[in-house]
């Protein structure tokens, strides 16, 4: 593990030293249960049955750390009845938390796990636009959502920052980022991370979370997400669009974290930036991430 | 996959698709309660909406039936989403023959069922779409959907999932 980049948020990460040890063991194997094609009685039915070890989520009842190396060659993941998918980045929806009938975008789509998991809880009804600006990307997104059976959902490709007028009742910016979050499933990408590359990417990530806001209804909810520690991409985004939008605290019974900075490295973000909550890898043995919860201004200064 | 517009879909007869569903596999039309079907190609597509937002898109919904077979053979992902309301023409294998159809073979059985298009299910969960003919079990699986090994299989063949490209994130 090159943990030499990360000695940077060695005065804001609690217990540092746990994180950097868990930085450097490998992910669980985590998948959420499609209630799309199943319940979760017939899913563990099946799992019991097949003699695959598993251990539910605390905080969330459709996820499941299982005791297979091979997820993919299960019959349930070719039913449609599980998805592989990391257990913090299924939190971005349950923080989101579309209603059936709503309209929703999801700027930043692909690989689709979590487009998937909003169809669920919106029991396939109403409108999620699973963008991605990448062709190459819309090929996975394509097929996750339809071996998943999200009927409710249309697939674009536009440069999020460009998406055309429309009104969303919710967004979902889960944003391009440095991931360095992910680097207990890929260890090279810290390798790859900067401060120039993390303040390249918060330009990016700026305009694409102001034109979700924009798209979203006064009133509306935004969350935008990170799979990176690096407070630029996070906070430093954030605190730019408070014109916009208004953070707002949330909490998620059963899963561990910590607040958001208000101030890094000489940039004051603004105290209301504690709302937003950062999971390290340590906290709950889970890839590391960045979660806002934003609210449209009903008269947004735009 | 080529870019369309959502003026590439055309709407379809709502009755015409969800009696073939009833009348093939008994599926109470309740379950389509709400969702609008539509045409591209030779392919039926289902969306959540009556219409398509204006957006230029690259895909609706879902591909549920698909028109260059006669008669129209339902999708596996259709059936995957649908088929456990089915209440005819549905076969149930056990573990081995499951994971067979699974490799794509085709099985020797003789079930109650008409000849055709049939739910393949593995304790009554949906596996996907059969062609059911006196004897015979035909694998209509899309090829991404087989599973070449079984779990002892040495873990070099990567089945999809176990990618980031396929299912993981």
């Amino acid at each position: 593990m090159a943990s030499e980049h990360l000695e940077r948020y060695r005065d804001i990460i609690p217990d540092f030293d746990a994180f950097l040890d868990s930085m450097s063991r490998p992910l669980p194997v985590t998948v959420r249960i499609n209630t799309l094609k199943t319940s979760a009685p017939e899913l563990l039915s099946r799992l019991d049955r097949a003699g695959v070890g598993y251990e539910r989520m605390r905080w969330y009842p459709l996820g499941l750390r299982l005791d297979v190396e091979k997820p993919g060659r299960l019959m349930e993941f070719h039913m449609g009845l599980i998805h592989v998918q990391e257990e913090i980045s299924m939190l971005p929806p349950v923080v989101l938390d579309p209603l059936p009938g709503e309209r929703i975008l999801d700027l930043c789509a692909a690989p689709g796990g979590k487009a998937a998991q909003m169809s669920m809880q919106m029991s396939n009804r109403g409108l999620i636009v699973a963008n991605d600006s990448s062709s190459a990307r819309i090929v996975p997104l394509r097929a996750n959502l339809e071996r998943l059976g999200a009927v409710n959902t249309i697939v674009t490709s536009y440069d999020g920052r460009r998406f055309p007028e429309y009104t969303f009742d919710r967004a979902l910016v889960d944003a391009p980022c440095s991931s360095e979050g992910t680097a207990r499933r890929h260890p090279g990408v810290i390798s790859r991370c900067s401060v120039k590359r993390s303040m390249d990417l918060q330009s990016l990530q700026v305009s694409l979370l102001r034109r979700a806001i924009q798209l979203t209804k006064p009133g509306g909810v935004v969350v935008y997400s990170t799979c990176t520690f690096a407070p630029e991409e996070n906070e430093g985004v954030v605190s730019r669009v408070l014109d916009l939008a208004d953070v707002e605290s949330f909490t998620v019974p059963g899963l561990r974290s910590s607040p958001g900075l208000p101030s890094w490295n000489g940039n004051d973000y603004g105290e209301e930036l504690v709302k937003c909550r950062r999971y390290y890898p340590h906290e709950n043995d889970t890839g590391g991430f960045f979660v806002a919860k934003l609210r449209r201004r009903l008269s947004a200064g735009e | 996959m080529s870019r369309s517009s959502a003026e590439g879909f055309q709407p379809v007869n709502k009755d015409t698709v969800v009696s073939m569903w009833r009348e093939r596999f008994g599926i109470s039309e309740d379950v389509f309660k709400g969702f609008g079907f539509f045409r591209r190609g030779r392919m039926i597509w289902a969306f959540s909406l009556p219409e398509i937002p204006p957006f230029r898109c690259e895909s609706i919904g879902m591909r549920v039936i698909s028109m260059r077979e006669s008669p129209w053979k339902p999708t596996t992902y259709a059936l995957q989403l649908w088929g456990r309301h089915a209440r005819k023409n549905v076969i149930d294998l056990n573990d081995e023959m499951a994971r067979r159809f699974f490799a794509g073979e085709s099985l020797e059985l003789r079930a109650q069922v008409e000849r055709g298009y049939v739910v393949v299910t593995h304790m009554g969960s949906v596996i996907g779409c059969g062609l059911y003919t006196p004897g015979k079990l035909i694998s209509q699986l899309p090829r991404e959907r087989r599973i070449l090994d079984d779990q002892n299989a040495p873990e070099h063949h990567a089945q999809p999932g176990d990618t980031q490209q396929d299912g993981t994130e």
